[in-house]
């Protein structure tokens, strides 16, 4: 019925729901909001283990469904009663993967209030950016870092902070064995020097304000059009923009990606190995939310690097999910003791965040026995776009289909929809979609064109729907004219067993206008580092002339985002400043 | 000596060490450390080749008499010491191969111990009540796996309980020996002034010449710099504990004061000694890793 000479037609990926289970129709949102998922995943399975935070050396902690309802409801009534935050107030949330996080967002969401999702690891100053931005009023902050505070206290209009641990909610005994551990050997507990409370008082307020009241008070009103997050986003173009993503954004992604999955859920049964940060869209909405809505198990690394870090949690606890990115089942598939004993019931896994290369994907269905689908995202659609289905008919080097309730085009320059097979920016109109970027109608309006949202990025969607990343637009390397895509040169020099990782970009170059480098991060199980003649001479093999590496860089890491996301960016700032000396 | 009260405290903390060493264990490590055999067969050939044999060779080249050159073949044919993962973590080496090397040796001690102490203790001409009945020995390690499987089985049933007996275990490595400076040292202070210079270099050059000859080895066995490092500690850095705790169940009186004293005083030394390594150890591999940096990309771009 379709002919690959004429344009798309509506939706051409349908066929491919159908061939692998899942059910295309998305149904009506069946919660109005995130709070009320919340609320009723944790009475359903009230008395399940919820979330299990574990440190490196396998000391842990865990919370059910119940514990984890009714401690969000304290903190939902410190903020609204105690603090008497108005709804919609913004409150920060600076937190690692741990038990607090969950606590704490809920809570937040569960006072009407809305949630910033914050990296614990930033600079005073980028704090500074994102709570004047964003207005922030109450921020709750990882202990670890609240030497960072009077710095971002004078300039802000915050007036409460609340401090959390790591092992916040851990038995008594390994609470008291990591944070003697934190405060007398590695010393990373500073003193505070503003007025804060601690989590735990903070609750114990709550719960007496609160008395036999039910917060649901609070959230009962809550529309779908209501705000949830401010989700920054936007470090690679400069300025962190705020995503405004509502309930009715958040609960509809999470019906999207379980649509997608569900082929491969069983509700109750499931044991989720979160090792990206909470705070990022891909954890959030995927491990915190989606998981914790069909009764899961959620496995919370605070850190997960070195990745020998996850040791522990993978011996300890049936993981049956994994969710990751590109460079953390790399690091996996180099570990010693993943690869003797990879998780044995393990099901599925789910790759995004950034480009899964071949060569991983191919590894890690063969350690591990099991599918492991790549999907597309932005933090702008909640964040969930596209995967590849699970039940069969997953292409290697795919983002896969839209998921249901999502409608893409790719379209060109001029405005029009490319034919099968074209390069097209990717536009996405769906449910997911968010409602424009925080105070700052110029830059939503650049993006979001009469409802669809041009992503930026280029793919070719083939005729039965299934799309392929070519690049980001502005990550094109021009070489004498010819279009090259950095992600097509790092696919083909990651297949070599020497190398570990690899980036690729542009570099001026007099005769050619722009030239190819790779920067390579040898594989230190490999006898001996790769050199630029061998890498060049595999190059050859797979790609034409002027697509081939014109320099080699070895490096022992490539700068990388929180969630392991290769920063392209950094590396063409290395270069600018690298020609400008030269000069 | 050690009094009645000590002994038994030295064997109570001895169970909580090995009951520590269990809880870092699991059944998979062993499988693992098999499919690649090279390290762990380099480790035992420095623990039960190298130091044996060393041990052997200094108390003949310094002529030691029958009770102190028991004392030091002894403790030459110790397994590895739990404090050697410690020095390993801090030294920026393979932590994951210290353990595993101090394990394996720990389980070949069973066989090992007794059957090189016999070997050597025959070599050196040592007769009669001298002897360490090769069956006491035995007795002893068989006892000591006890707490070890104990810990392996704590650390399946609770992550949390296993976490913590590993750090008490690991800290007490260090208690024990504190608890002999403290209660033995004072009380014995006489005697170290006129001990003479060949007992404490036969005891501080056991963990010394270990050391050096561990690395070496591994060196020509191609290892790599910080397995190296990782190999030549763990080599050096014996169980004198577990070596004091047997002299005190074998030997009684003077007979035991003369035997105990290169194993007590071994064990003082070995702290210092593998501090001072540690530091130079850890030095040298930031090194290196900058070096390899900077190498790499001066070389390799030619642009």
């Amino acid at each position: 019925m379709l002919t690959p000479t004429v344009p798309l037609s509506p939706q051409p990926w349908r066929a491919a729901y159908a061939a692998a289970g899942i059910v295309g129709d998305l149904p009506p949102p069946n919660h109005a909001s995130l709070a009320a998922l919340v609320h009723s995943s944790c009475v359903t399975y009230a008395q399940q283990i919820a979330y299990t935070c574990v440190v490196p050396n396998g000391m842990n902690g865990s919370l059910t469904y119940a514990q984890v309802d009714a401690h969000s409801d304290a903190f939902a009534a410190y903020l609204r009663q105690t603090l008497k935050l108005p709804p919609g107030a913004r409150v920060a949330v600076q937190l690692p993967n741990s038990l607090g996080y969950p606590v704490v967002a809920f809570g937040i969401l569960k006072a009407g209030c809305v949630l910033v999702n914050t990296n614990p690891l930033y600079t005073p100053s980028e704090m500074l950016h994102q709570f004047k931005d964003a207005g922030v009023e109450a921020l709750v902050l990882i202990d670890m870092f609240a030497d960072k505070l009077p710095a971002v206290m004078r300039d802000t209009g915050l007036k409460h902070v609340i401090v959390a641990s790591v092992t916040e909610f851990f038995p008594a005994v390994p609470n008291a064995v990591v944070r003697g551990v934190q405060r007398f050997w590695s010393r990373v507990l500073p003193p505070i020097a503003v007025p804060h409370v601690r989590l735990a008082a903070a609750l114990a307020q709550g719960r007496e304000a609160l008395g036999a009241a039910s917060v649901k008070a609070y959230w009962g009103d809550l529309k779908a059009s209501d705000t949830a997050a401010l989700q920054y986003t936007g470090g690679t173009t400069g300025v962190a923009k705020g995503a405004v993503l509502s309930h009715g954004n958040l609960v509809a992604n999470v019906q999207q990606m379980l649509a997608m999955g569900a082929t491969h859920m069983t509700p109750g049964k499931e044991c989720v190995l979160t090792a990206l940060p909470l705070y990022h869209i891909f954890a959030f909405t995927a491990n915190l939310l989606g998981f914790l809505s069909i009764g899961a198990r959620n496995i919370l690394i605070p850190s997960p690097r070195p990745v020998q870090n996850l040791q522990r949690a993978v011996e300890n606890y049936p993981v049956t999910w994994i969710t990751g990115v590109n460079t953390l089942f790399n690091a996996l598939l180099n570990e010693e003791w993943f690869l003797a004993y990879p998780p044995k019931h393990l099901k599925a896994s789910i790759a995004g965040g950034t480009a899964l290369h071949g060569a991983v994907a191919e590894r890690w269905a063969a350690v591990t026995g099991t599918p492991i689908a790549e999907g597309y995202g932005l933090t702008e659609t909640s964040p969930v776009v596209s995967f590849n289905p699970l039940g069969g008919g997953a292409r290697l080097g795919s983002i896969g289909i839209p998921a249901p309730g999502t409608e893409v085009r790719l379209v060109s320059d001029d405005g029009a929809d490319v034919k099968a097979g074209e390069a097209g920016e990717i536009w996405v109109r769906g449910p997911q979609v968010m409602q424009g970027y925080w105070n700052n109608p110029g830059a939503s309006a650049d993006i979001l064109r009469d409802g669809w949202l041009a992503t930026g990025d280029v793919a070719v969607m083939d005729e039965a729907g299934f799309m392929r990343i070519v690049d980001r637009k502005k990550d094109l390397i021009l070489v004498s004219g010819f279009n090259v895509y950095p992600n097509e040169i790092e696919d083909v020099i990651a297949r070599m067993d020497a190398v570990l990782e690899v980036a690729v970009i542009g570099i001026p170059d007099g005769q050619s206008g722009e030239a190819v480098r790779a920067y390579v991060v040898p594989n230190p199980e490999h006898a001996a580092a790769p050199t630029a003649a061998q890498i060049a001479e595999h190059c050859r093999k797979y790609l034409t002339g002027y697509k081939l590496p014109k320099s080699v860089v070895l490096r022992d890491e490539l700068p990388k985002t929180p969630i392991g996301k290769v920063l392209r960016k950094d590396l063409k700032a290395e270069v600018r400043a690298e020609f400008a000396a030269r000069k | 000596m050690l009094t009645e009260l000590e002994t038994k405290l030295l064997g109570v903390m001895m169970m909580v060490i090995m009951l520590g060493m269990g809880a870092s264990l699991t059944y998979r490590d062993f499988l693992i450390a098999l499919r690649k055999p090279k390290g762990v067969l380099v480790g035992l050939v420095c623990q039960y080749g190298i130091m044996p044999f060393m041990g052997y060779a200094l108390a003949m080249a310094l002529g030691l008499p029958p009770g102190l050159a028991v004392g030091l073949i002894l403790i030459a044919c110790m397994p590895g010491g739990t404090t050697s993962n410690i020095f390993t973590y801090f030294s920026k080496a393979v932590l994951a191969l210290s353990i595993m090397m101090t394990s394996v040796s720990t389980l070949v001690a069973l066989v090992a111990v007794p059957a090189l102490l016999e070997f050597y203790s025959g070599a050196a001409g040592i007769t009669g009540d001298f002897r360490i009945p090769a069956g006491n020995v035995a007795q002893v390690l068989v006892v000591l796996l006890v707490p070890t499987v104990i810990g392996m089985v704590l650390r399946k049933l609770n992550p949390n309980v296993g976490a913590s007996i590993e750090l008490l275990g690991g800290m007490l490595g260090i208690a024990v020996i504190v608890f002999l400076i403290i209660s033995w040292v004072p009380r014995n202070y006489q005697l170290l002034t006129v001990t003479p210079w060949y007992v404490y270099f036969a005891a501080v050059g056991l963990g010394l010449f270990g050391m050096a000859l561990g690395y070496s080895l591994a060196k020509l066995l191609k290892q790599d710099n910080n397995r190296s490092r990782t190999i030549a500690l763990e080599t050096g850095i014996q169980n004198g504990p577990l070596a004091v705790l047997i002299v005190t169940l074998t030997f009684t009186g003077a007979m035991q004061q003369e035997v105990l004293l290169i194993p007590v005083l071994y064990s003082l030394f070995i702290v210092l000694t593998s501090s001072a390594v540690t530091v130079w150890f850890r030095r040298l591999s930031s090194r290196e890793a900058k070096a390899r940096d900077s190498a790499k990309v001066g070389a390799l771009n030619p642009t």
